[in-house]
């Protein structure tokens, strides 16, 4: 393990980015890190709002239209290596707010995050469940970890 | 020399320049996406803008056309936080045109619903204001008092956010209360009561955190009238309104209408602490007049309806929801969210003080942008 990784385990930074979802997510993602009974910073995982100081995005909603720019923007100020995680409906597939009325493709989104931004890790739910959220983020590590 | 001096004063004072400082649409500071312009003249707020927009999703017209269950189930996505109280007022809108008649038991099951919603949406707002403020360890304490809330609403509503508690005619089976649940939330209230005592206690007698809260982000009540703000905010300013007074289902609970006088940071962090007490005083209330009886009165048919208008008091003030039944579906929906009767507010906040209490002032409003982002028509009066 180099010093880099070695250090790098120790203090796992993470960005939560809005896309316009519901709030139902983002809100499920910062107390499963700030409430006391998740509690990610006892695995060495901190929230931060910079994006040059993270390692890992993680991203909720259906990317609006308005948010895309801001959101390739994010993904390339963040160093290498790094892992995308998509939380949430909305983020995998556009949920509700991606087609209106079977198959007609809604005029405000963007398309689910994969569509704008590589993703590593998927977590399902709506809401998602702050025990899904850790698991995710945790299944992510190994790409920042073994990177040389 | 005198003349002299008050040369270079002047001359100094013409170098200042209006400032720009825009913030977002994505900012560090500001967690949700939306966009502030702050004009600050050496380092003081002149004047505030803020822009949304970058969150419309359009779900108006998502639901236009949909059958009237499932657009009220789909009101539940406007917001994540407050989701009870849009599906409640969105089933109201149908009960109303309809003329349902809502069995007692039901209609007490979604009050409890709702002063929980109130608990757990307080209780975010004073933990997001005191992370603002720098004070992570009450953020946390709060957050921690916040889980037993939303474990109870995960208990009666089966999911922890999006719950779906209220139908046409009554509420979910599955949230029915039996004795056990009964008493998880007589438990549960004892302890939020408890924590939120202790919290408020060190919260008041913090000499640092109360410094830094009085007297900022100020809204007079004639400026909080004249914006037309809405719910705790317009409270804190001393107006004593709160639409639970006028609304049927809160007629059998006793509550006290909070309100503080001062209209500042500490005013409406202040008057969410007691409102969160008034709500576990309705909820023990509720569950010791539980009547008995169903939860869902079935015996009603659909008929079309002309347009008809809803409003509710939610956590952050009023909501208010329209809709008409057209053929057993949802036509010309109109969703109007309180955060966007307190954005005025927010800008009129900002200005005046200094560029660091910006966000501070912001926050105070319970901004909620995600369900601000509504198609609106601004008319020039």
């Amino acid at each position: 393990m180099s010093l880099k990784s070695y250090s790098r385990a120790r203090a796992v930074h993470v960005m939560l980015v809005y896309t316009g979802g519901c709030n139902g997510c983002d809100i499920e993602i910062v107390n499963c890190i700030f409430s006391p009974k998740f509690d990610a910073e006892q695995y060495k995982v901190f929230l931060t709002w910079n994006p040059r100081e993270a390692d890992v995005l993680v991203v909720t909603g259906p990317v609006t239209k308005h948010t895309e720019k801001p959101l390739k923007e994010i993904y390339n100020a963040i160093p290498e290596p790094k892992a995308v995680v998509a939380a949430g409906a909305c983020a995998l597939m556009g949920g509700v707010y991606k087609n209106i009325h079977g198959d007609i493709p809604s005029e405000e989104i963007a398309g689910p995050v994969e569509e704008v931004i590589p993703v590593d890790a998927k977590v399902p739910g709506c809401a998602v469940r702050p025990e899904d959220v850790l698991s995710g983020v945790v299944a992510a590590l190994p790409l920042l970890l073994n990177a040389k | 020399m005198n003349e002299d001096n008050r040369i270079t004063n002047k001359s100094t004072k013409e170098t200042i320049i209006e400032t720009e400082v825009a913030m977002g649409t994505v900012h560090s500071a500001a967690i949700e996406p939306y966009r502030v312009r702050l004009f600050v003249e050496d380092e003081i707020v002149k004047d505030a803008e803020i822009t949304i927009g970058v969150n419309h999703r359009g779900i108006e017209r998502i639901m236009e056309g949909l059958p009237v269950e499932k657009a009220n189930a789909l009101t539940e996505k406007v917001c994540g936080i407050c989701s009870n109280s849009h599906i409640w007022n969105s089933v109201m809108v149908a009960e109303k045109g309809l003329g349902i008649e809502v069995p007692d038991r039901a209609q007490y099951i979604r009050v409890i619903m709702e002063e929980l919603e109130r608990l757990h949406s307080h209780l975010l707002y004073l933990a997001h204001g005191n992370e603002v403020l720098g004070h992570e360890t009450f953020s946390m304490r709060l957050f921690y008092i916040r889980e037993t809330v939303m474990e109870l609403l995960r208990m009666i509503g089966g999911n922890r956010v999006q719950y779906g508690a209220p139908i046409i005619g009554g509420v979910r089976p599955r949230c029915e209360l039996n004795a056990m649940r009964i008493q998880k939330l007589k438990e549960g209230m004892d302890f939020v009561e408890e924590k939120v005592l202790n919290f408020a206690d060190r919260f008041v007698s913090d000499p640092m955190v109360m410094s830094r809260i009085t007297g900022v982000g100020v809204i007079s009540q004639e400026d909080a009238i004249r914006l037309d703000t809405s719910g705790p905010t317009l409270r804190a300013t001393g107006v004593a309104r709160d639409l639970r007074t006028d609304m049927e289902c809160y007629d059998p609970f006793e509550f006290d209408i909070i309100t503080q006088d001062d209209g500042d940071v500490k005013s409406n962090l202040l008057v969410r602490v007691f409102e969160v007490l008034e709500s576990v005083k309705i909820i023990r209330q509720a569950i010791k007049d539980l009547p008995p009886g169903k939860i869902t009165n079935r015996s009603w048919d659909m008929q079309d309806t002309p347009i008809i208008k809803n409003r509710i008091e939610v956590p952050r003030g009023t909501l208010y929801h329209s809709y008409k039944i057209d053929d057993g579906r949802a036509r010309n929906v109109i969703i109007r969210t309180p955060s966007i009767a307190n954005i005025g507010a927010m800008q009129h906040a900002c200005i005046g003080y200094h560029i660091t209490d910006a966000q501070l002032a912001i926050v105070q409003c319970d901004p909620c942008f995600t369900c601000t982002d509504r198609a609106i028509k601004i008319i020039e009066l």
